[in-house]
């Protein structure tokens, strides 16, 4: 049961229901994703050898626990190896993180490389629908945009853009209520809010479920196989 | 005493009254909460400033001159001799480095009804009320390339420069200077970091982490203590068996004599 719960939980983080992957991709350190996808072939794992164990059980079958036993030990090694991977990886995920990635890859026009060139698009298109549907600008506030040359502020001016389009409040039709309005900082007319809350929320409980659900099933497990060796040790041949 | 009457005389007989205690002041902080940004500067109009100097039946227009603070050595200057406003550009003055260059003309901001910040709110008014309330120097970032463009050339700033502004009362038909403001405090563009700058440095691990690794390394261990401990047992115990076929013999011996002392 516990193996089908991890599964369902590990496909959920997978198919990232927020969109924020290609952040974490640029940021070459998706290795939260990784463990997401252990979580779910372990979960898968668990169950099948959950049958196996059901039936050695019943059989009272040595050879049978001996296999279920040393199986599950290996993919309780893996289910270990997820875990602390999502735990430390989501140590890394800071506002400084995110601030940087965005000044060096939104709206970059000259890339270096292919790969640079798909980390750029995701990200581009990720942060503008971040900003758009969470009204909300930059990292930590609009004034990352004017506090730190970018990639965005090498092809457009900033008299003319002192932070994205995106940052100003749209009308229903997707275009700025005032401009000038955006363009000056009066408020009403610009969002003046960051948008890490909405980058830190989802990757933190991604992070956070992966790594101590695995931790909880990991404990109980560990009862349970504990239970299995003494049991294995008490058949008489 | 003496100062302040020389002072008098040299404004009657120059015609050029600076208003003692007037300046451009940079807009309302928090109604314009980008001010100022790398290349602009936003000025409140001059509201109120002037209307001493107004007569009723005449034209007005106000101009903007701006200039590096650098340039107040070498020349602060917005008219010559015969009170005729300076005509220089921002491409002639080297962006204002070599002295003011004339950044705006505009009409007298009315007195008697001055737009109120409230009706920003609103967005059909808001337009309006920007207009009205203040300017925005360096909004204009085509001006300067476009060989069509006769009008003042309001290009943008440099940025982490100080600059200092000025507004200047001209009548329309006589083209002379009437009156003018102090040149307004410093006031200096943003400066911007690399973002090569920005720290990632995650810090300490987080105690979360310290406990799930260490927790589940001790598990992990112990059970593979277990199952070494189980298989070693079941290794030793297949020797039990053959221990008990040899002390069975022994068992049986002693009791054999007794039965032949007891007949006797």
């Amino acid at each position: 049961m516990c193996g089908i719960a991890l599964t369902a939980e590990c496909i959920y983080f997978v198919s990232d229901p927020h969109g924020l992957y290609p952040l974490l991709e640029a940021t070459e350190n998706n290795d939260i994703y990784a463990a997401a996808w252990i979580g779910i072939f372990v979960g898968f794992a668990l169950f099948a050898l959950s049958i196996l164990g059901i039936i050695g059980i019943i059989k009272s079958d040595r050879t049978l626990l001996l296999v279920y036993i040393i199986l599950m030990l290996i993919t309780f090694a893996f289910e270990m190896a997820s875990c602390i991977t999502a735990a430390t990886h989501r140590d890394f995920f800071t506002p400084n993180l995110f601030l940087k990635q965005m000044l060096e890859k939104y709206q970059k026009t000259e890339p270096a490389n292919d790969n640079d060139k798909w980390m750029i698009e995701g990200v581009t298109k990720t942060w503008n629908k971040l900003m758009l549907q969470n009204h909300c600008c930059g990292v930590l506030g609009p004034s990352d945009w004017q506090e730190y040359t970018s990639a965005f502020r090498d092809t457009h001016n900033d008299a003319d853009y002192p932070w994205p389009r995106q940052c100003c409040a749209m009308n229903a039709q997707g275009i700025p209520i005032n401009l000038d309005g955006c363009k000056l900082g009066v408020p009403g007319y610009y969002n003046s809010n960051g948008c890490y809350d909405a980058i830190s929320g989802p990757v933190n409980t991604h992070a956070w479920g992966v790594a101590w659900f695995g931790f909880a099933i990991l404990c109980w497990t560990f009862c349970v196989l504990l239970g299995t060796m003494f049991y294995w040790s008490g058949i008489e041949y | 005493m003496c100062s302040s009457w020389v002072v008098v005389l040299f404004c009657c007989l120059g015609q050029l009254c600076a208003d003692q205690s007037l300046k451009p002041q940079i807009a309302a902080p928090e109604f314009a909460m980008n001010n100022p940004t790398l290349t602009t500067v936003a000025l409140e109009k001059p509201f109120c400033v002037f209307d001493s100097s107004l007569h009723p039946n005449k034209s007005y227009l106000i101009y903007l001159y701006a200039m590096q603070e650098s340039a107040s050595a070498m020349s602060s200057l917005v008219a010559d001799g015969s009170s005729r406003p300076l005509d220089s550009t921002f491409q002639q003055t080297n962006g204002g480095q070599l002295g003011p260059y004339k950044a705006a003309a505009f009409h007298v901001p009315s007195c008697a009804s001055p737009p109120r910040l409230v009706d920003a709110g609103d967005v059909s008014k808001v337009s309006d009320v920007l207009k009205q309330y203040l300017f925005r120097v360096g909004d204009d970032g085509t001006c300067l390339y476009d060989p069509n463009f006769l009008d003042v050339c309001n290009p943008p700033l440099a940025p982490d420069t100080t600059y200092r502004f000025k507004y200047v009362l001209i009548d329309s038909t006589e083209g002379i200077v009437k009156d003018q403001t102090l040149w307004s405090d410093p006031i200096k563009t943003r400066r911007v970091k690399l973002p090569s700058q920005v720290d990632t440095w995650p810090g300490r691990r987080s105690g979360a982490m310290i406990v799930i690794t260490s927790i589940l390394s001790v598990l992990l261990f112990l059970l593979l203590a277990g199952i070494l401990a189980a298989v070693s047992l079941a290794v030793m115990r297949p020797e039990g068996p053959s221990a008990e076929t040899r002390c069975s013999p022994q068992t049986t011996q002693p009791s054999d004599p007794r039965p032949q002392l007891g007949s006797e």
